[in-house]
């Protein structure tokens, strides 16, 4: 009687995809993401009309751009959540299984960008009621969505395995992330101008790809020695 | 280390006496009249920024090839200088946006672009600062100091790519500079100035870490306690007792 053969090791996509499941469904348990950042966003959304005055105008103006802000720098607590965090146990755990470094990191980002996605289109609505933006090329705004996200995911992704264990990690992940978020921010917001003005749209979309890419390079690249400092 | 020895400051003391001469007899601007002799301290302020964050770029990429500590002294030196000279470059931008432009902060892509560059590395410079282990603080910062320097193209290409106040590059462009033969060359003694005052700095800088280092090694060493030291002597004579009994 022989002993049966082991069964192989699921592929790189199957790890990726089961790891941003995980994240997924932790999120779905703590509600971390979209039953109290969202809303905060919600809140600060509300907020800024009070600061800069209720001219339906200026507003109007204002709202997309605050959006974005807004999508930005909450998105980035979205990021760096509690429940995205791996103690040096689950990370022993995932080394033993042979996970790769990098697909654990492809895993959280896609799980990131799945939030804040979802995240976008909580506060999409929200804006619109409030601010009563102009519309005109929306369409252009669908590929912007999760190109945004993606770009987020990546660099929180980053950030959140820089600050890994490091007890001021909380604020140090936002400063690390924020001012890099730039060329996400002048994409989102000038694509809907380009469009509205009969300019080129598809170059600041370009613009944000070439950023989601850069980083998504830069990742592989370093995450066997970011998987060191965890 | 021994970048060029004694001569480095002499050499950076000979070139800065130049560069102020020559910027001096440059002829003044046919608008802005003496107010644009600031080109001669904003610009290579602007250029060591730059050349201080690809050194960190370099560096950078050395320790993570190579793992050895002097490349991650002179990555972690060479960004504080750079953050140094972006400062400087902003505030040196301020003064003469003011009687230009008649403000002293504008939302120009060059200026922000350029203050969101000075957060990133003091982002850096905060990343270091919270990891107490020299190691993970290296793998870190490098790891971060590679990402960090795409902030610089986009700095650079800004006035390209938005036409705003700030003038578009007369110097590093494609095609010939598009400025006066004097004056371009008190710039480039002045670019030239500020470089070797950059060495100098910079080579302070790792010098000054390797000390840090020394001193703390030396205290780590110090405040090691002995084997045996929790065991406490019996104080007889406190007791009234005689030890020799």
């Amino acid at each position: 009687m022989t002993a049966p053969a082991p069964a192989p090791a699921p592929s790189a996509l199957r790890q990726g995809v089961e790891l941003a499941r995980k994240d997924l469904v932790l999120e779905l348990r703590a509600g971390e993401a979209l039953r109290v950042t969202a809303p905060f966003g919600a809140v600060a959304l509300l907020l800024i009309p009070l600061g800069v005055g209720s001219d339906v105008p200026l507003l109007r103006q204002l709202g997309p751009g605050m959006y974005w802000v807004i999508v930005l720098l909450f998105g980035v607590l979205v990021t760096l959540r509690q429940s995205a965090v791996e103690g040096p146990a689950q990370l022993a755990v995932l080394r033993l299984c042979g996970v790769h470094p990098g697909v654990r990191l492809a895993g959280r980002a896609v799980a990131n960008a799945v939030l804040l996605l979802a995240f976008e289109a909580v506060l999409a609505p929200v804006v619109i009621i409030l601010y009563d933006p102009e519309l005109t090329g929306w369409p252009w705004l669908l590929p912007v969505f999760p190109l945004v996200a993606a770009g987020l995911a990546l660099l929180g992704t980053l950030a959140n395995a820089l600050a890994q264990g490091m007890a001021q990690r909380t604020a140090l992940g936002p400063l690390l992330v924020v001012p890099l978020t730039l060329p996400l921010l002048l994409g989102a917001t000038q694509v809907p101008q380009a469009a509205r003005y009969g300019s080129q749209p598809a170059l600041w979309l370009l613009m944000i790809f070439t950023l989601d890419f850069a980083v998504a390079v830069a990742i592989g690249l370093v995450a066997r020695h970011l998987e060191e400092s965890a | 280390m021994t970048l060029f020895g004694r001569r480095l400051p002499i050499a950076t003391a000979l070139v800065t006496a130049i560069a102020i001469a020559a910027a001096t007899l440059a002829p003044p601007d046919q608008l802005q009249g003496e107010l644009q002799r600031l080109m001669y301290v904003h610009v290579p302020t602007a250029w060591v920024a730059y050349l201080s964050f690809a050194v960190t770029l370099a560096a950078s990429v050395a320790w993570l090839w190579r793992r050895t500590p002097r490349f991650d002294r002179i990555a972690a030196s060479s960004a504080e200088a750079g953050v140094f000279f972006t400062g400087l470059a902003i505030a040196l931008g301020s003064v003469w946006g003011k009687p230009t432009w008649g403000v002293w902060w504008t939302w120009d892509p060059r200026v922000v672009t350029t203050a969101v560059m000075f957060f990133v590395y003091v982002g850096y410079l905060a990343l270091r600062q919270a990891t107490p282990d020299p190691l993970a603080r290296a793998r870190r910062s490098a790891v971060f100091g590679v990402v960090a320097f795409v902030q610089v193209p986009i700095v650079h290409m800004s006035v390209v790519w938005w036409r705003a106040l700030h003038q578009p590059p007369t110097v590093l462009k494609p095609g010939a500079p598009t400025i006066d033969g004097r004056m371009l060359t008190a710039l480039l003694i002045s670019v030239l100035a500020f470089s070797l005052f950059y060495l100098v700095v910079l080579r302070a800088r790792v010098r000054l870490a390797v000390r840090t280092e020394e001193v703390e090694a030396a205290l780590a060493e110090r405040d090691q306690e002995p084997a045996g030291n929790a065991v406490l002597a019996p104080q007889w004579e406190k007791k009234g007792l005689r030890a020799d009994v």
